[in-house]
């Protein structure tokens, strides 16, 4: 059952990102929204640990999030917006949120 | 008067943290106290260039931090790890903020009277 | 809330007497504003008002006192940017009753 994970928190001030790296599955989804969007910033070792999840898992962030805090996403991360992410909500088979 | 050090760990846009800390420094400028601001963590993420708060139907907490200067809050902090740990160049902030090691840090408490974070 | 008419349309105050929205503002609106202050806007003032506006357009709020003799001081020299004189153009409390007259939110920052 490929699960959607949903990070809203800053990897920066919060241990979510590096907790969800290590818990996700090979079929799973990952979606960086609020202050997550923080790991995509270019030269960090929060994005070379992004960079290294396999292929079989999509990367996703949320446009205006990034674009509210002036971030150029890279080429691991698909931006999208909000009503993809309702689509993927549908089409994982769950949600999880980290709160 | 005694001096007052704000150390600002607020990312800008996901809660009211960064700007009560604004807050606190605008009234206290108002009032000719001897202010300064330190950022610190993701507060650091404040004075980058370029945000789109209008994306988030936020205020411009940006231009709202540029008047610090005008409220007589010309002494503005930030701390070199916390850039450097964000990919942040020290050469494109929104503020002239004076960057800092830890050891100067540490300094800058000791230095003022009373301190404050958030 | 109250409102005010200018050349026949009505503009919505709040129950402080500012401007509820921003975009409202005209020369006209800061005169009929000023009438409610038993005010006359001389030239003096209105430098003064189109500087406020400046200052909202940078930094996105409005000034307290201090910040403002400051920014008047800076753009138009300390002749104008003093207590004293703007105290005497606006009724003793500058900060708010300019930042109404421009059509700016009350200073939130003026304990």
């Amino acid at each position: 059952m490929p699960t959607l994970h949903v990070l809203s928190d800053s990897p920066f001030t919060d241990a979510s990102l590096s907790s969800c790296l290590r818990l996700l599955n090979e079929d799973d989804g990952l979606l960086l929204c609020g202050d997550a969007v923080y790991a995509l910033l270019a030269d960090t070792p929060q994005l070379q640990a992004l960079e290294l999840i396999p292929d079989s898992i999509q990367l996703y962030a949320l446009e205006e999030d990034v674009q509210a805090r002036s971030i150029d996403a890279p080429a691991c991360a698909q931006v999208i917006d909000y009503p993809e992410f309702v689509r993927l909500s549908l089409k994982f088979a769950k949600v999880n949120s980290w709160l | 008067m005694k001096s007052l050090l704000i150390i600002n760990r607020q990312a800008p846009w996901s809660g009211p943290g960064a700007r009560e800390a604004l807050d606190i420094a605008l009234a206290g400028g108002a009032f000719d106290l001897p202010i300064a601001m330190l950022f610190l963590d993701d507060g650091a993420l404040q004075l980058m260039p370029g945000q789109h708060p209008q994306k988030l139907q936020q205020k411009d907490l940006g231009a709202n931090l540029q008047a610090l200067p005008m409220f007589g809050v010309d002494s503005l902090y930030v701390s070199a790890r916390s850039l450097a740990e964000r990919g942040m160049p020290q050469t494109s902030l929104t503020l002239p903020a004076e960057v800092l090691d830890d050891t100067a840090l540490r300094a800058l408490i000791e230095r003022y009277d009373q301190v404050v974070t958030i | 809330m109250s409102e005010l008419t200018v050349a026949g349309q009505i503009i919505a105050l709040d129950k402080d007497g500012y401007l509820c929205k921003l975009d409202d503002w005209s020369e006209a609106v800061a005169a009929a504003l000023a009438q409610r202050e038993a005010l006359i806007l001389t030239e003096e003032h209105w430098q003064v008002l189109k500087l406020l506006r400046e200052f909202y357009a940078e930094f996105q709020l409005s000034p307290a006192n201090r910040p403002l003799i400051k920014y008047v001081a800076l753009k138009l020299g300390p002749e104008q940017g003093n207590s004293l004189h703007l105290n005497r153009l606006f009724n003793g409390t500058p900060a708010k009753l300019a930042a109404k007259l421009a059509g700016l939110p009350k200073p939130t920052n003026c304990l």
